[in-house]
C-alpha cells in the first residue's frame, strides 16, 4: 500500500531536502520505521534514547493526531498521506510579574 | 539571513501589539535560497497554550502572557496555505511582550538549523526591535542570523 509522509522543512534537511517520501506500508509505524530506516539521521530527530517520539514531534493522519487514533498501529489506507509536524512552544525567560507587566512612568507618558 | 518582505514585517509587529500584553505567534511563509529564507508573508495563528507541553516546573496553562503554543493543526493550516501560493513555512515569530527579542531557555521546537525562529519585541504595547534565530542542529543553543527587510518583488 502506497502511503506518503509529509516532512516539514525544518526536518528535511535530514531526508535528503524531500518534501516528502512514499513508501508502502499499512500502519503509521511501518511508514516512519521505513522512512527512517533511509534517512537515519531524520531518526534521531524524531525519535527519543527509548525509541519513543519525541513530545516535539506530531504525527498526523490527515488532520487527526495519532496519540487520538491507535498511536503508531493507526491503520493507513492506500493513498494517505502522514504528516510529521513541530509543536513550537515557548514563553519568556521569567514568569510576568507585576512589576514586569507594570508599564513604566516614561512608557506611560508617550515617551 | 533572514529577509522579510515589508508586509511581512508590519503584519507581524501589528498582531504582536494587537495581542499585547499576551503572547502572539505565527508562521513564516516563503522561499529558501541557500543561505536565505526570504519571507513573502506572515501567517497570524492564535496562542492556544493551555499547558499542553511542560516547559518548566511552574507553567500554568492560563499564563498566555509568557508562554504560547502552536498548534499542530495550525502549522498545517499555514503549510497548506503556503503550498497553494508554491512557498513553504520557512519559519515561525512569536512575540516577547515587555521583553528583549531573545530567545528563552523555554523557547523549544524541533527547528532544525534551516527553520528561523523570529521574535517581535513589544514595549508597553509598541512593537520595537525584531530579531531571528537558528537552532543549531543538536538543539542546544540558538544563534542570532541577520535579518533585513526589503521589498522582494
Amino acid at each position: 500500500m502506497a502511503v506518503t509522509l509529509a516532512i516539514p522543512t525544518a526536518l528535511r534537511q535530514y531526508a535528503g531536502g524531500q518534501a516528502s517520501i512514499s513508501a508502502d506500508a499499512a500502519t503509521v509505524g511501518e511508514l516512519l520505521r521505513a522512512v527512517v530506516e533511509q534517512h537515519p539521521d531524520l531518526g534521531r530527530h524524531l525519535f527519543g534514547e527509548q525509541g519513543k517520539l519525541r513530545s516535539f514531534v506530531n504525527v498526523y493522519v490527515g488532520d487527526e493526531d495519532i496519540r487520538y487514533l491507535d498511536g503508531e498501529e493507526s491503520p493507513l489506507r492506500d493513498g494517505e498521506t502522514v504528516s510529521i509536524i513541530p509543536a513550537i512552544a515557548g514563553g519568556q525567560p521569567e514568569a510576568v510579574s507585576l512589576q514586569h507587566s507594570a508599564v513604566s512612568p516614561q512608557a506611560a507618558a508617550g515617551a | 539571513m533572514l529577509k522579510l518582505q515589508a508586509e511581512a514585517a508590519a503584519a507581524i509587529s501589528a498582531h504582536a501589539e494587537a495581542i499585547y500584553p499576551n503572547e502572539c505567534v505565527g508562521l513564516l511563509l516563503g522561499r529558501f535560497t541557500s543561505e536565505t529564507r526570504s519571507v513573502v508573508a506572515a501567517f497570524a495563528v492564535e496562542n492556544r497554550w493551555e499547558g499542553q507541553v511542560q516547559l518548566s516546573a511552574h507553567d500554568r496553562p492560563d499564563s498566555r502572557r509568557d508562554r504560547f503554543y502552536l498548534d499542530p493543526r495550525d502549522y498545517l493550516r499555514a503549510d497548506q496555505a503556503a503550498r497553494a501560493q508554491g512557498l513553504d513555512v520557512v519559519g515561525c515569530y512569536h512575540s516577547h511582550p515587555d521583553h528583549p527579542a531573545e530567545p528563552s531557555e523555554r523557547d523549544q521546537a524541533i527547528a532544525g538549523p534551516s527553520f528561523a525562529f523570529a521574535i517581535q519585541s513589544v514595549r508597553a504595547g509598541r512593537a520595537s526591535e525584531l530579531r531571528s534565530w537558528l537552532l543549531e542542529a543538536d538543539g542546544s543553543r540558538f544563534v542570532e542570523e541577520e535579518l533585513a527587510v526589503a521589498d522582494l518583488g
